[in-house]
């Protein structure tokens, strides 16, 4: 009755003549007998619905990517971008024009900001004290400081992030992008992983994830921001592990015998093998998952022995254990906005560095020492920025306005110049002013660093060649390349 | 003249090329300006040089001569010498096209051989050109343009009874040119399953399958036939499809808040009940187009048919739409509703002619704003009316009549009930008050009376410090219980009044504001803030009818009540010659029977989408459906009586060879039943199946676990669950339930480890495998053997007997694990049965049909 399992997966891959990745199974056969198998044959036609791994369109620097989507618009001049100036003539009115978001609360006074800037490092980046983990690993990180969206919103400028233009949903977001171009080098688990925030979905929920008009199979799987964070991995309650693999043989057996007057049918025998493999993931999925397995010092060093940032660091940590086992794409989000401190910036900003600036740089230094920071390629930034002019009065509730027209983001690893500072903002930083940096170059050097030239990656659909970027401006930003 | 003789030769050419992909003539045809370099010229260069009043640097490309006349910088090529052409050289150097997407390598090299084989062209150019880019005639000659004619059906080679009708006489011409036949006729039992699935989405029972087997007479398929699409079931089936293309959901989408749409349901149920009732396909069409435009104004006391006619209409409310909570604007759902209306009904992706001319497709920027101007006073963007302001009450007169005198007689005995009620407060004043040495009372009574605002501080006082006087209707129980009591019963008397109130319903209704019509200019860039140019006209697309016969879409009703635009159209729609329509409707149809389209791309029929593999066949079902009256069930049973779909699935290796994709019906396709039919499966196999139909959908819940899915004790068919565009039912999902961004065209049929987790730990399946097991012990009678027990199991989750082989199987599977469980498990034997059906539910053939 029993099955041999690995005899199974033999004939499974001898079927798809490829490796096989978790969603690999996915892989309908291409079914227009019309066409060639293995790739477009016409314009108009697109690489086939699989997640077996495929051929970048040059070497790559980095293998996988780990984004920490920090929503809400961190606040760059007090965080990565110090501003002289703005210090200097805080409280004074401020010459240039502003774009507010908020314009019943608009103020034209200057907010220098209430915290201190110090140099770091050996490369001597200036960073906040805000950021004492971060400021830690300047020395590993390359800090944008001229990201541009132009526009304030956050779902605009979110939606420019994840789809490539801005305020539009329904595309496929950059992961997605990602895994169809080169498939998954995971073996039980799924090319493009999203961990979200116990507190709720990000704004904009399910659209930061969606593989808009690619095939589904390129969507993003969402962890679970609590246990159990993949669902239906555990057997039923009242099934045991022995008794789980009575089960399964008797199925495999089932459909041995349907597929035995069906020979041929690659469906059913896909069917079988995914069988194998979803029991196989049960043990592999949970083993990614559990941060209890690390040492206790790789734990401290991401904070989850601190309350305040067990969460995010516990996230972080997994993020990292997913990259290990060869997952693609990996975007941490954050409910409820904390970046987007309009009001009491001095409580709101410091909370929510003191959340994630350990778990952030702990990954950043933990990548580093397993020898994994040359081929994951980290992210951290938010959609927008905040103005340098306060928000209501200057007093000890005073905020920041959102703003799109000048931020900062920072990249590590995966081919990136460690230890540098791109681009530039006006003297108060305001807007982008030198080197300016928009999402579309941003996708544009991710892309790159993977291997994929952002204008090369195309699908069809509703009767265009789509890609990430749209064909719009969009330039590899070669100055932050090692 | 010639024009016309061109046109016949390339339509050949267009279908020629379409069975015969692989097949390359042995000498490559001439490269002509027309055919080979203008659509080179048009996706790269036109936007500028050809597209815009004022072409840059003086150079327009629209035709030969202007490319050879140039523009300030030279002469745009020099025949016969590529390498000093500049078109060539600037292309090349990637000076040209400005931006990031260059014309890629092979391209130039058609343009270099063109002018290296000195520049020729087709046909003379002519003298003037207007504006624009227009439509050439090599684009009006793709096959998907041309007027739709009734080819004549294959002569009958086949002396053998295998073509049952013409369907089969195409399919089998295809084959033969293979050398290839169809296999032979499925046999009965699978037969009925396939049919009772496809026509249903449901298994069919025993009986019916034990009838049909045994069944002499000559009509015996027939009648299956007959039986099924006259099934209630049916519809319920069929409409899923349609509501694909619709993209139905009974959500906003507008973000995190994903608005319910309460009333969307009443969509959801016309689209059954029209196909259960076999409305014509062609007023199926002109009522979700244009219903409203069909009931007279004002829109009240509305009878049942009126009211269908309006929720039709759901048809163009399906798109997303977020402007409730500002989480997109207007023009945004304009832009989806007619990308809806597009790839569903006129198999064409006009979206990109928002921004630009099509690049690949003959649709010019102008042809979306006029097919735009058809919907534009229903959609009304300029003064947009949100979800909530698209209703329509359903309230009669008559319920308006009763609803006022209910309110009327509640609010009578409230005014009663409350002046009982002050009484009863002062009775118990009074009676406190006693209680109070005699001397204080007046003061007292008098501090009390006064209003707060004119107490004296001695009064305020006075107030303060005696609490017990302060009587209200909310402490009165504290004095009085009885009469707390009796008020109480009054008022409860008075709610029951009130909810005798009629329920009002509402339907939503794309409609038009009588009177207003707001003007449709074109947008500069397909950007809202840029019209330009005059009002346009509505009409149809240019290619959609013959160089000088365009469909303008004049007002057609009263304006005093609507304009008649979408009328119009509906109509023109639907004369049964509309090329782009009939193929693309008789397509949608034919890929639901057969899971693939005869054109594979069913949202687009263009350049971009796939060839026709049976360009004749398509064109004899689009002229067929017309002539049986639209009638949809008579054209399922056309299809379904033919060899190529009565015809078994089994493989063989020269088909799998000559034509792997069986894109030529030498089998029927085994296919994966789709997310609702594998769940509604699963139900009926438990026995739990509830066949309720219509109403308010059963509403959806994230479960403890994270997973959204409708609670277990309403087991209604899949239709009728809640779609939430970010709440989808996780089991359907999981089966490729689309995601719709707006709509979906076709669905995907994946196989993924997630299904096997869902299939092997889920808690749906997990409880239906246990009712399954309760049905199993309750049909084999108490204390069967396991050989019975598997035998039980197997009828009901396989609608077949079990070979000795299986039986043997299913009982040693029984009593292995009744054993193992007896010291766990209160009831050993449905841990283990239970167990076994689960297998049954989860294996291949529970979820494929032959």
């Amino acid at each position: 009755m029993s099955i041999n399992p690995l005899a199974t997966r033999r004939s499974f891959l001898a079927h798809t003549s490829a490796g096989v990745g978790f969603y690999a199974l996915a892989h309908l056969l291409h079914r227009d007998g019309l066409l060639a198998a293995d790739g477009p044959s016409k314009p108009g036609e697109n690489l086939p619905a699989s997640l077996a791994p495929r051929q970048p369109h040059f070497a790559p620097k980095a293998k996988a990517m780990i984004s920490l989507f920090m929503h809400g618009g961190p606040s760059h001049v007090d965080l990565f971008d110090p501003k002289p100036e703005l210090t200097k003539n805080s409280g004074k009115e401020y010459a240039g024009n502003v774009q507010y978001s908020f314009v019943n609360r608009a103020s034209k006074k200057l907010f220098g900001s209430p915290w201190k800037f110090a140099k770091h490092g050996k490369c001597g980046t200036e960073i906040s004290e805000l950021l004492p983990h971060t400021a830690g690993v300047v020395d590993d990180i390359a800090v944008i400081r001229s990201m541009h969206t132009g526009a304030n919103g956050h779902e605009v400028s979110i939606r420019y992030f994840h789809g490539g233009i801005a305020g539009i949903t329904g595309r496929p977001t950059m992961g997605s992008w990602i895994a169809y171009g080169l498939g998954s080098e995971a073996q039980n688990l799924p090319a493009y992983m999203v961990l979200s925030d116990p507190a709720g979905p990000p704004v904009d929920a399910a659209h930061n994830w969606n593989c808009g008009f690619l095939p589904p199979l390129y969507q993003g799987t969402v962890l679970r921001p609590k246990e159990p964070r993949i669902l239906n991995l555990d057997p039923p309650a009242d099934v045991a592990p022995d008794v789980q693999r009575q089960n399964l043989d008797l199925l495999a057996e089932l459909n041995r015998r349907h597929l035995a007057g069906r020979p041929g049918e690659a469906d059913l025998e896909a069917r079988i093998a995914s069988y194998e493999l979803a029991a196989a993931m049960q043990t592999a999925a949970k083993d990614a998952l559990d941060v209890t397995r690390e040492p206790e010092r790789v734990r401290a060093m991401y904070g989850l022995d601190r309350p305040e940032t067990r969460e995010y660091g516990t996230r972080c940590l997994i993020a990292r254990r997913l990259v290990e086992r060869g997952v693609r794409f990996v975007q941490i989000f954050l409910a409820n906005q904390p970046w987007d401190n309009h009001t009491t910036i001095k409580d709101g900003l410091p909370a929510i560095c003191k959340r994630t600036d350990q778990p952030a740089a702990a990954l950043v230094k933990d990548l580093k020492q397993r020898g994994l920071l040359d081929s994951t390629l980290v992210h951290w930034g938010g959609e927008i920025g905040r103005l340098p002019v306060c928000e209501g009065e200057l007093n000890a509730q005073a905020g920041r306005d959102h703003n799109g027209q000048g931020f900062t983001c920072w990249l590590a690893g995966g081919g990136i110049k460690p230890g540098i500072t791109y681009g530039e903002t006006d003297e108060v930083g305001h807007k982008a002013a030198v080197n300016v940096v928009t999402p579309n170059d941003f996708q544009a050097t991710v892309l790159h660093l993977l291997g994929l030239d952002h204008t090369k990656l195309v699908y069809h659909h509703n009767g265009r060649a789509q890609r990430l970027t749209d064909g719009r401006p969009a330039r590899v930003v070669t100055d932050v390349l090692a | 003249m010639l024009t016309r003789y061109l046109l016949a030769g390339l339509v050949l050419t267009g279908a020629a090329r379409a069975d015969a992909r692989a097949a390359r003539p042995a000498a490559e045809p001439p490269v002509t300006f027309e055919q080979h370099v203008r659509p080179i010229l048009k996706a790269y260069c036109l936007d500028c040089h050809g597209g815009r009043e004022k072409a840059p640097g003086g150079l327009d490309l629209r035709l030969r001569r202007f490319a050879l006349t140039g523009g300030v910088t030279g002469p745009g090529f020099v025949a016969k010498d590529p390498g000093k052409s500049l078109l060539v050289q600037r292309m090349k150097s990637g000076d040209m096209p400005p931006g990031e997407k260059k014309v890629p390598a092979d391209q130039i090299a058609v343009i270099e051989k063109w002018i290296a084989a000195g520049a020729p062209v087709l046909r003379d150019e002519p003298a003037a050109l207007p504006p624009g880019l227009g439509i050439t005639a090599e684009e009006r000659a793709y096959w998907f343009y041309q007027p739709l004619k009734r080819p004549a059906v294959p002569a009958g080679a086949d002396p053998s009874a295998r073509v049952r009708n013409p369907v089969d006489a195409f399919v089998l011409a295809k084959l033969r040119e293979k050398n290839l036949d169809f296999n032979p006729d499925a046999d009965r039992a699978t037969l009925i399953r396939r049919a009772t699935f496809d026509l249903t989405g449901l298994p069919p029972t025993q009986k019916e399958i034990d009838a049909y087997v045994n069944d002499t007479t000559a009509d015996a398929y027939e009648k299956v036939l007959d039986r099924l699409l006259a099934s209630p079931h049916y519809g319920e089936r069929w409409g899923r499809h349609w509501l694909d293309a619709a993209g139905y959901a009974d959500s906003d989408g507008d973000g995190n808040a994903d608005t319910v749409r309460p009333h969307a349901w009443r969509y959801r149920d016309y689209v059954i009940r029209a196909l259960n009732a076999d409305k014509p396909l062609n007023r199926f069409v002109v009522e979700q187009l244009a219903g409203d435009e069909l009931v007279p104004r004002p829109w009240t006391n509305l009878k049942p048919e009126q009211v269908e006619l309006l929720a039709a209409t759901g048809f163009l409310r399906a798109a997303p739409d977020g402007t409730t909570t500002g989480a997109t604007d207007a023009e945004q759902v304009v832009t989806d509703v007619l990308k809806v209306v597009s790839s569903s009904l006129l198999g064409s992706s006009v979206g990109c002619a928002q921004c630009h001319d099509h690049r690949y497709d003959p649709i010019p920027q102008r042809d979306y704003y006029e097919l735009r101007a058809v919907f534009e006073p229903a959609l009304d963007p300029g003064k947009w009316r949100k979800p909530g302001e698209r209703l329509v009450s359903l309230y009669t007169d008559a319920d308006r009549a009763k609803a006022a005198a209910v309110s009327a007689e509640a609010d009578k005995m409230q005014v009663a009930l409350s002046a009982k009620q002050t009484a009863a407060v002062r009775a118990a004043f009074e009676k406190e008050l006693e209680k109070f040495p005699a001397p204080e009372r007046d003061a007292l009574k008098a501090a009390f009376d006064a209003p707060d605002a004119k107490r004296t501080a001695e009064q305020k006082k006075l107030v303060a410090s005696n609490p017990k006087l302060n009587v209200t209707p909310g402490t009165l129980y504290q004095y009085n219980q009885k009469v707390a009591d009796e008020l109480k019963a009054e008022q409860a008397k008075i709610a029951a009044k009130r909810a005798e109130r009629p329920p009002e319903g509402f339907v939503a209704v794309t409609a038009e504001v009588p009177g207003r019509v707001p003007e449709t200019k074109l947008y500069h860039r397909g950007d809202a803030r840029q019209p330009k140019g005059a009002a346009l006209v509505p009409a149809d697309l240019t290619v959609a009818a013959p160089e000088g016969k365009r469909f303008e879409a004049s007002a057609k009703a009263a304006p005093d009540q609507s304009t008649g635009r979408r009328l119009a159209w509906a109509e023109h729609l639907t004369t049964g010659e509309h090329p782009l329509f009939g193929r693309v409707l008789a397509n949608r149809i034919w890929m639901h029977h057969f899971g693939r389209g005869i054109v594979d791309t069913p949202g687009e029929f263009g350049k971009l989408g796939q060839l026709p593999t049976h360009p004749e066949l398509l064109d004899w079902l689009a002229t067929e459906l017309p002539k049986r009256g639209w009638s949809l069930k008579q054209f399922h049973k056309l299809l379904m009586t033919s060899t190529t779909y009565r015809q078994s699935s089994a493989r063989d290796a020269t088909k799998d060879t000559a034509d792997r994709g069986n894109a030529l019906y030498g089998r029927y396709a085994v296919r994966r039943l789709e997310a609702e039919a594998v769940r509604d499966r699963m139900l009926a196999a438990a026995g739990r199946l509830d066949p309720t139909a219509f109403g308010p959908p059963v509403p959806v819940a994230e479960g403890a676990l994270g997973d959204t899915d409708a609670p277990d004790d309403k087991p209604r068919r899949s239709v009728y669950l809640q779609v939430r565009r970010t709440k989808p039912v996780a089991f359907l999902s999981a089966f490729d339930a689309p995601a719709l961004e707006p709509n979906c065209d076709r669905r995907n049929s994946t196989t993924t480890a997630p299904q096997s987790l869902v299939l092997l730990n889920g808690d749906f399946v997990r409880k239906q495998a246990g009712h399954l097991a309760a049905r199993v012990r309750t049909e084999a009678k108490p204390g069967a053997a396991p050989e019975k027990l598997a035998e039980t199991a197997w009828r009901l989750a396989y609608l077949r007997a079990p070979s000795a082989d299986e039986v043997k199987l299913g009982a040693a599977f029984i009593a292995a694990q009744t054993a193992a469980h007896r010291s766990k498990a209160k009831d050993a034997e449905l841990a283990a049965l239970t167990n076994l059906c689960q297998q049954l539910l989860a294996s291949n053939e529970f979820l494929y049909v032959d």
